[in-house]
């Protein structure tokens, strides 16, 4: 639209259209409008359009938050009215803190120049502090509220300490600086640097690992005055609940269901345990984790239990135990178990490796890149000459660190490892594309085949879409390549991705959160990682409603099947590895027992509801139907087993069993979940207690040990 | 904090939670990481004290957000090498030929008809007619002069008059 008026005076037309003039210039306007009809139809137009787009905007849909974030925020309230963050006190201290904290990096600094000039390289690869860390920390000074400043980590193999500042002039090493540094740190005893890696709770079998590197970056600052925040003494400068943009997809817990209505229950099975050493870090942390991080069946999973090797050609035993459930006396615990075949270590197919590893600079911190390769340089020391390397890297651009390598050539491997560099920002597709390529080139036939992608999972640079990125990973697990997916890192760490995309690509999900889990995942449990033994394995149980009235299935939420995808072979479901175990929890209420369930539908009125089958008025409790398929076939094979209820107590249940219900119990009420029943850590950590059993290895011990983190920070 | 102040806490979350994860959601491009900064801004409006934002309010949370928002996007895009990081991360970023189709189907009128204003015109006109902030409370949120709001939400619907205008002689 042209008009005649000069542009101010249209400019001014439309704020008074929009009644954003004041009455000195609303005066100022009426006038021209009197005189001007071109100005009288340009407000009326701009009126015309404004209620145009305010009603078309308005009704632009609205995201909201999770359910989890809405709580966080509650808490926030909640923690505020109780006055333990009230602003009384946070200024007061903030700023001499982090004063102190600048004051002490730069005492460590100094300290260290003397150390650092003997040996740069030493220094050098240890540790930094990003110039962005200081800006925020400027920023904190400045008076925001949350700080989220992470000081440098300290600590190496050989001892060594060394704070390297990348960007700011590090102090130069000479007498003079360190004698300031010496005056200050009389001044200040209370810098204290964590130096904990090594997964900091350690089990009753004490695994041990030679290197030492902090797994998280911070300093933290003892004072007298202060301990009694509850944060035994540390201010936190990793403020938890502040500037984090991890994702979690949410669970809503299965809920009962009637075995009238609903007798099939189906799902796939799940060998992750990402999720249990992930709520690990949360916990070790001193923080409880969210409650969409915490997947039942991953830390049920977690464990060993003692269940048979399997026997004649089948790939792996079928085990099923019931008793009474420890969280609700009147129900029962429906315990089903698999246990894949075992591979020794020389049995090991040839295998085919290409690590596909994140080097962004968001892989620049100490519990990623750095513990990465350490992890995978203790699964190449388990290579051989038949097995073969490849090392992609992606960032900006995919690259090849290392061509296919024979197994047996440990110095190039390590090499390449160690020369590994983060920079650059992630774009995950092209760098798939050429891991997936290499793979194919130097695929191993009757071997393993696998794609092993480690990353903090975030891949936001870059034009494919995540459903492009599962198609191509799907497509290729099709043609024998099968992708496995390690995590690392924390506070931008995206769980939900890369679950799926372990997922689709047939393959297993880990979360490294130390050097620990490294060699769990990569050595002691190599074959099971590595080799597939059964694919696609479902799981069916057909409930006899004349024993159950209601059931639940723990944990596996996003496992859940349609029951006709049982017996689609199309449909794609869990594969098992060497050596893994895999266990389900049923929660039964048994006929006469009532059953908590939303308002049903009405009768029907055309049709009778179906009568019970001869069979029921067995006492048979279920029939648990598997499908799987054998790691090359296409169609899948059926075994059916039939499992009965002798009413045995929980008291004499199994050590396995019990064990096993405490970990889904601990779950449960980390989550908060409303099928608890009688459960909180207290009943969590007897049962666990009473039932560690054999544990060689000594993770049930470390559980013990993370219960009762969890069971503090409950009570906080 | 008092029952008085917390009451204002979810007054300002049951008013503002679903305009301000539509507006973070423009600016970032996804309702995850709108969702974080979100969040963040009620945490960040939970140590604030009522009586110093009482009247401005939603300029307050809107300015939090905001810059939650481009710090979120800087760091992620820090890499990046485009000189102005803040236009390209507003609305309107690339898609395949297919995404593009399908989102158009999806997009009201509305949506289709700022697709063409450049980014700082979009937001202007979107915290005005979207979120009912004056020009007044735009210019804090933006860092912008009221003047030079006054001056974007003018050419936006100069702008948008053209294209209606042309829209309906086709038809």
């Amino acid at each position: 639209m042209k008009t005649n008026l000069s542009e101010t005076d249209e400019v001014k037309l439309t704020a008074y259209a929009l009644n954003e003039l004041n009455a000195a210039e609303r005066v100022e306007v009426e006038k021209l409008l009197t005189s001007n009809a071109e100005a009288q139809r340009w407000v009326a137009e701009v009126r015309q359009t404004a209620t145009l787009l305010e009603g078309e905007l308005k009704a632009e849909e609205c995201p909201s938050l999770t359910s989890e974030q809405a709580r966080k925020i509650q808490k926030q309230i909640h923690v505020q009215k109780q006055g333990i963050w009230t602003r009384q006190w946070l200024p007061s201290f903030r700023l001499i803190e982090v004063l102190v904290v600048v004051a002490a990096v730069a005492v460590v600094a100094a300290m260290l120049m003397p150390a650092l000039s003997k040996s740069k390289n030493k220094a050098q690869r240890v540790v930094w502090l990003q110039q962005q860390k200081l800006t925020e920390l400027k920023k904190q000074l400045a008076g925001e509220t949350s700080i989220t400043v992470a000081a440098p980590p300290v600590s190496v193999s050989d001892g060594t300490s060394a704070v390297f500042m990348n960007s700011a002039p590090a102090g130069p090493a000479n007498a003079e600086s360190a004698s300031v540094g010496q005056t200050v740190d009389t001044q200040v005893p209370m810098l204290q640097v964590e130096k904990r890696w090594v997964a900091p709770v350690s089990g009753q079998g004490g695994r041990v690992v030679g290197l030492q590197i902090p797994r998280q970056s911070m300093v933290a600052v003892e004072s007298g005055k202060r301990t009694d925040h509850g944060l035994n003494g540390y201010y936190r400068l990793k403020q938890p609940s502040g500037y984090n943009t991890e994702s979690y997809a949410a669970i809503n817990d299965n809920p009962f269901l009637m075995a009238q209505e609903n007798p099939l229950s189906t799902f796939s099975i799940d060998v992750d345990t990402a999720s249990y050493a992930n709520v690990r870090r949360f916990l070790t942390d001193n923080q409880l984790p969210p409650p969409d991080a915490v997947r039942i069946e991953e830390l049920v999973n977690y464990f060993n239990y003692h269940y048979p090797q399997p026997k004649g050609d089948i790939p792996f035993s079928v085990n099923a135990e019931v008793a009474g459930c420890p969280w609700n006396a009147a129900h029962r615990l429906v315990r089903i178990g698999l246990k894949g075949r075992e591979v020794t270590r020389d049995k090991r197919p040839p295998s085919n490796l290409v690590f596909l590893i994140d080097v962004s600079g968001s892989m620049n911190e100490p519990d990623k890149l750095p513990l990465l390769k350490e992890s995978l340089k203790l699964l190449a020391r388990q290579l051989t000459e038949d097995d073969r390397v490849s090392i992609v890297t992606y960032a900006g651009a995919a690259g090849m660190a290392l061509p296919p390598t024979a197994g047996s050539d440990k110095v190039t491997i390590l090499n390449a490892l160690d020369q590994l560099e983060a920079g650059g920002s992630t774009y995950g597709s092209a760098g798939i594309q050429l891991a997936y390529e290499t793979a194919k080139q130097n695929f191993i036939s009757g071997g393993v085949n696998r794609v092993i992608l480690c990353t903090d999972g975030d891949f936001n640079v870059g034009v494919t879409s995540q459903g492009d990125l599962t198609r191509l990973i799907q497509d290729e697990a099709k043609s024998g390549v099968v992708l496995s997916v390690l995590g690392f890192g924390m506070g931008n760490y995206k769980d939900s991705t890369m679950e799926m995309l372990a997922d689709k690509g047939h393959g297993n999900y880990a979360y490294i959160d130390s050097l620990n889990e490294g060699h769990r995942v990569l050595v002691e449990q190599l074959s099971g990682t590595l080799v597939t033994i059964a694919k696609d394995v479902k799981i069916q149980v057909e409930f006899n409603p004349a024993q159950v009235n209601g059931y639940r299935l723990i944990g596996y939420e996003d496992r859940l099947l349609a029951k006709e995808d049982f017996n689609d072979d199309k449909k794609d479901a869990g594969d098992i590895g060497a050596g893994h175990t895999v266990t389900a929890l049923y929660e039964i209420v048994p006929v006469g027992q009532e059953l908590e369930t939303t308002p049903g539908v009405d009768p029907l009125k055309y049709q009778k509801p179906a009568k019970a089958s001869k069979a029921a008025g067995n006492d048979e409790l279920l029939t648990l139907k598997l499908r799987y398929k054998q790691p090359e076939g296409d169609t899948s094979r059926l075994l059916t087993t039939v499992v009965k209820d002798t009413d045995k107590s929980y008291d004499r249940a199994s050590t396995d069993f019990k064990f096993a219900a405490a970990v889904a119990e601990f779950g449960m009420v980390l989550r908060d979940s409303p099928y608890k029943g009688d459960a909180d850590m207290h009943s969590v950590w007897e049962q666990a207690k009473a039932n560690v059993g054999k544990d060689p290895e000594g993770y049930r011990a470390e559980f013990l040990t993370l219960i009762e983190a969890a069971q503090r920070l409950t009570n906080q | 904090m008092t029952e008085d102040k917390s009451e204002w806490v979810r007054a300002a979350l049951r008013e503002h939670e679903g305009p301000l994860m539509r507006y973070a959601t423009q600016i970032t491009g996804d309702v995850d990481r709108a969702r974080d900064v979100v969040q963040d801004t009620f945490l960040r409006l939970c140590a604030e004290d009522p009586a110093r934002l009482d009247g401005h309010l939603a300029q307050w949370l809107f300015t939090v957000c905001r810059n939650r928002a481009f710090d979120l996007q800087r760091k992620e895009q820090r890499m990046k090498p485009l000189d102005d990081i803040e236009l390209a991360a507003q609305p309107g970023r690339e898609h395949s030929p297919a995404a593009q189709a399908e989102h158009n189907e999806n997009t009201s009128r509305a949506q289709r008809l700022m697709r063409d204003l450049p980014p700082n015109q979009q937001e202007v006109v979107r915290l005005k007619f979207q979120n009912g902030l004056s020009y007044k409370e735009i210019a804090g949120v933006t860092n912008l002069s009221v003047t030079n709001v006054g001056f974007l939400i003018h050419t936006a619907l100069k702008t948008l008059r053209q294209q209606m205008a042309e829209t309906e002689a086709k038809i």
